[in-house]
């Protein structure tokens, strides 16, 4: 089991999701996640992860297998474990060496002022009374 | 005492002819396709602009090289510098700090410290087939609608 720091939110290895998640600060996630991941903190994807997501965050790290389109703000890095398969765009990007990635890439450092959907995320959207 | 020259293994960059050459040779002839290879290691320090870079040896792109060409090489290093164009390598492609690769980059193995200017398709990767052979299958799994069923774009307005 993969410690978690205290402030981290950790989607364990036996937990499988299906929907829509946002959150405020980072995630590291183990397990199967299928949907769509929108927040402006730090996501890590393990080893053990399998995620096919649209995925839109500040900061993103991936160990394991992901299928799907990145957006993220400050960073994109990836592990020499990690097997992605979609679109990248960021302003800053790091393969390790043994990473496996098929996909196009779009990173200048102005990569997201061309995309308008890179949205608020929900949590962070005030209630209305 | 016999002396043995140092040989080395070299594939064509343009048939994928290979053949054993001496290390010093610079350029020889293909087997299959019987064109000019380059065999020698290119470097790159300043802007160099050409249709195509095909190399037996490696291609280094130093901090103020610019390099405007398809590049195919057996293994590609850029210090800082920036390659306009597509990449294609049959060893690793290490980008270093600074890099700007404008173009797509296909290699086996990919590294890069950390760039900011990275602009087209990459397939690299140990299980970088295996991925392409999955998109392969989805797309023969869904076939395109029967162009009889499909209404006429003047019927529908």
């Amino acid at each position: 089991m993969v410690d978690a720091p205290r402030n981290e939110t950790l989607i364990g290895s036996d937990v499988s999701i299906k929907g829509e998640m946002a959150f405020d600060g980072s995630m590291r996630i183990e397990g199967k996640i299928e949907g769509k991941i929108v927040s402006k903190g730090k996501i890590a994807f393990g080893q053990g992860a399998q995620v096919v997501a649209e995925v839109q965050v500040g900061e993103a790290k991936i160990e394991g297998t992901f299928k799907g389109n990145i957006v993220a703000a400050t960073r994109i890095e990836l592990a020499s474990t990690a097997h992605v398969l979609g679109d990248v765009r960021s302003t800053k990007l790091v393969i390790m060496e043994g990473a496996t990635f098929v996909g196009n890439c779009h990173v200048t450092p102005d990569a997201l002022k061309a995309t308008s959907e890179f949205v608020t995320p929900v949590a962070a959207t005030p209630i209305k009374k | 005492m016999s002396k043995e020259a140092a040989r080395r293994l070299i594939f064509c960059p343009r048939c994928d002819a290979r053949q054993e050459v001496s290390k010093v040779t610079k350029s020889t002839s293909c087997p299959g396709c019987h064109r000019n290879i380059l065999t020698s290691d290119v470097e790159i320090n300043e802007y160099c602009a050409k249709i195509e870079m095909w190399t037996a040896g490696a291609v280094t792109v130093g901090k103020k090289g610019t390099l405007i060409a398809e590049v195919r090489a057996e293994s590609v290093v850029v210090k800082g510098g920036e390659i306009k164009g597509p990449v294609t390598s049959r060893g690793p492609v290490t980008l270093e700090k600074g890099s700007k690769v404008f173009g797509n980059i296909t290699a086996p193995s990919l590294s890069i410290v950390e760039s900011q200017h990275i602009v087209g398709m990459i397939v690299a990767g140990p299980r970088a087939a295996e991925l392409i052979a999955e998109i392969e299958a989805a797309v023969v799994a869904k076939p395109p609608p029967a162009p009889g069923k499909t209404p006429h774009p003047a019927k529908v307005a």
